[in-house]
């Protein structure tokens, strides 16, 4: 048997006995056919700033028992999403803050983000995520937070978040308003 | 002259049926299904059930931009989008683009359309709830615009008709301000939408039931149940909500005796000033330009409110020189919306061992509990409120102290509950909120545009201070917190449920169309769509226009074989 008639045997015997046999043992063994992303080839971000992005999109999201966001391309939609969605006002405005983020990361480490170990690079976003939360109530929207949720959104639309982070059922077939949350086990990808 | 007559010959049948979405499958299917010969223009381009849905069963992860349009694209849809929810990756082949078909606007008019078989019967919202006997009655008694020239006992036995065909899952409640539809079995609510019907029930004597929606909760005429998946905007590959092009056209083409015409745009309604009635219809083709002209002996228009309007302000005769049928000087007059975008969101503690499966293609719905028994507040008529509860899915995460493997961790376990809703309110007819045509500048095949001049009112802002309050104060006796209200109507259009342009009434002097919907002056003209509404009352009106359209449909056959049409 292949890895894909695996998955689809596991997903089968899952509907069978009623869907909630999701557990995370199940997840080594689905985690053999995750289809590999492109290489991306940055249009839009310089090189320093495309490695900021992958850097710190990873710090956000590592891979763990599942992939991190670099592993399954988000630098390359964040890439895509500033570039093509954006706003001429707001691609501006998150060029800055990438510029803005790394220089404030020299001056108070001496080395730009993506040339951190890990563990600096961890504890330099956990104190940028924490001032960017206590700031944003006086100073406006947050630089870090708009990268943070970019980030979130990329990484949970694709099949890795989506489907063995969090929970998604292609075809639910049925709508129960009231069960208990361990009869889904993790919060649903989408809720409507 | 021998070569006219084969044209013509050729050219005709015993119906014609202008539009095909909701209330044009409707009169398609009562036509042929009577043995009438019918053809059915669409002005867009074909849409075959299932196989012309192609983002139907796209996943998450299959959608570029995370389903979003990009800057390129959204240039072209700057009207369309105002909705916020219409113009996405996977739905945006179903809207116009703005520049196919302008429109100029005297004051601000939400006009979303979508132009291809099915219309909008397949975006729609499937929401369906019967007028009541009120509703047709409001008008009369309180001296606004003019009298319906029917009651609900008329239209009843043709809610029954579309609905046991349509599928439209509910709770029978017996409310007199609400009436019960055919009903298939309703969909559930969740824990807090229950608490709070609870809490309603007990401080307000107010009822909260789940949505009334063209959703099938079991397989019905043919057509399967639906699977939860709510991605209905995209077309539904079991065909499991009421769709033209999933229900009516099906069941029209299996007759044997419909013509599907798309690419076909109708100029006007060709007038025969001899035989005092209406002859045909002159057709632009939307691809090649070409014209032609189609015959029968009935036509129905069902192209939506506004290009009904637009088609019949451009038909002129010697006869009717202000459009056809407009003795009365209404046509293009009382346009009616819903008002909306008005209510509260609240935090709810508590259930935080309980969830929900699967994705419910509606929510639920309060229906109107002002002004019913008399009228006692500010304003006139009232509202109901849509809404749903859910719980907060990975977002919450994103301001909380958490980075990295932590979380991973923390968006695995859903946020708080939070509901919202909105008040869906009636919008008075006011002969000032007009629609009217500008000869001087024409749309890309050629056809005149449409100049909106509408706004909502003092009734309707009066309205909206209930609207608004009235959902926090719900929310609090409920034990909600964090409770926030929300007050941004729009622009009249939004609620994609414009109406009134032609409307029915018992003067030809005041009014369009009479009881059976068709033209006073050229009775072998009938209207069923949203422009026939005499007044808008608060409930989606989509299940309306269907029962119009049938009863019509059916009543002009039965004339034809008596030979009086």
């Amino acid at each position: 048997m292949d890895k894909m008639d695996r998955k689809e045997a596991i997903k089968r015997t899952a509907m069978l006995m009623g869907g909630v046999v999701f557990a995370p043992t199940m997840l080594g063994v689905l985690k053999g056919c995750s289809p590999s992303t492109g290489r991306w080839r940055p249009e839009l971000f310089t090189a320093s700033q495309a490695a900021l992005v992958t850097a710190l999109s990873d710090t956000i999201i590592p891979a763990t028992d599942t992939k991190g966001a670099a592993d399954v391309g988000v630098p390359g939609f964040i890439e895509s999403m500033v570039k093509d969605v954006y706003s001429e006002e707001q691609r501006t405005s998150f060029l800055d803050g990438l510029e803005r983020f790394d220089e404030k990361c020299r001056e108070q480490t001496g080395s730009a983000f993506a040339s951190l170990d890990a563990g600096a690079q961890t504890e330099f976003a956990n104190t940028e995520n924490r001032l960017a939360i206590e700031n944003e109530a006086e100073e406006g929207p947050q630089f870090f937070l708009v990268f943070k949720e970019l980030t979130m959104v990329g990484y949970f639309r694709t099949e890795e978040g989506a489907t063995r982070v969090l929970r998604y059922e292609d075809i639910p077939g049925i709508y129960q308003g009231c069960i208990p949350f361990e009869d889904v086990g993790r919060t649903w990808s989408h809720n409507h | 002259m021998n070569l006219n007559l084969k044209a013509k010959k050729n050219n005709s049948y015993d119906a014609i049926v202008v539009g095909t979405g909701i209330s044009g499958g409707w009169a398609a299917k009562e036509l042929t299904e009577n043995g009438l010969n019918t053809l059915v223009l669409e002005r867009g381009r074909n849409v075959r059930h299932i196989e012309d849905y192609p983002t139907m069963l796209k996943k998450p992860w299959e959608l570029p931009y995370n389903d979003r349009v990009t800057q390129e694209e959204a240039q072209h849809y700057q009207k369309q989008m105002r909705t916020g929810y219409t113009i996405r990756q996977s739905t945006k082949h179903w809207w116009i683009r703005d520049t196919d078909q302008p429109y100029e606007e005297i004051k601000r008019f939400d006009w979303i359309r979508g132009y291809h078989v099915g219309g909008r019967s397949i975006m729609w919202g499937r929401q369906s709830y019967r007028l009541a006997p009120m509703d047709f009655e409001a008008n009369a008694k309180e001296g606004i615009a003019v009298d319906w020239p029917i009651r609900y006992e008329d239209i009843a036995p043709w809610y029954s008709h579309v609905e046991k065909f349509a599928g439209i899952s509910g709770q029978a409640l017996g409310l007199p301000q609400l009436p019960d539809s055919e009903f298939l079995p309703p969909w559930e609510l969740n824990c807090v939408e229950e608490h709070l019907k609870e809490s309603l029930d007990a401080n307000f004597g107010r009822v909260l039931t789940i949505g009334r929606t063209a959703n099938m909760t079991r397989s019905h005429q043919g057509r399967g149940s639906c699977m939860s998946r709510n991605l209905c905007m995209r077309g539904c590959p079991y065909g499991a909500y009421f769709s033209s092009n999933a229900s009516t056209l099906p069941a029209a083409e299996a007759t044997g005796n419909m013509t599907l015409r798309p690419n076909s745009i109708v100029d006007s309604i060709i007038y025969d000033e001899d035989l005092g009635k209406a002859t045909g219809v002159r057709v632009i083709d939307a691809e090649t330009l070409e014209t032609f002209e189609f015959y029968s002996n009935v036509i129905f228009l069902n192209a939506s409110c506004m290009n009904t309007t637009l088609i019949m302000l451009n038909s002129i005769s010697d006869r009717f020189p202000n459009g056809l049928g407009n003795d009365s000087g209404e046509l293009g007059h009382n346009v009616m919306d819903h008002h909306f975008r008005v209510g509260a969101n609240g935090e709810f503690d508590g259930y935080e061992d309980r969830y929900y499966w699967g994705r419910r293609p509606t929510g639920f719905y309060i229906p109107r509990f002002r002004n019913l028994d008399r009228n006692d507040r500010s304003y006139l008529r009232g509202f109901g409120y849509q809404g749903g509860a859910s719980r907060q899915d990975w977002r919450h995460a994103v301001r909380e102290l958490a980075i990295g493997e932590p979380l991973k961790e923390l968006v695995q376990t859903p946020g708080k509950w939070t509901l919202g809703m909105t008040a869906f309110g009636e919008m008075l007819p006011d002969h000032s909120n007009r629609v009217y045509l500008d000869h001087n500048k024409k749309d890309k095949w050629g056809q005149p545009t449409l100049v909106f001049d509408v706004e909502f009112k003092e009734n309707e802002f009066k309205m909206r201070e209930d609207m608004k309050n009235d959902a926090a104060e719900m929310l609090e006796a409920a034990g909600f917190k964090n409770i926030t209200t929300f007050d941004d109507p729009g622009g009249p259009g939004l609620g994609i449920h414009e109406m009134g342009t032609a409307r029915m009434g018992r003067d030809p002097r005041t009014s369009v169309l009479n009881k059976w919907n068709q033209v006073h002056a050229c009775k072998n003209v009938f209207v069923t769509d949203g422009a026939a509404m005499t007044s808008a009352a608060c409930q989606n009106p989509s299940l309306t226009y269907m029962a119009f359209a049938a009863r019509s449909a059916h009543y002009a056959a039965e004339e034809m074989k008596k030979g009086n049409l």
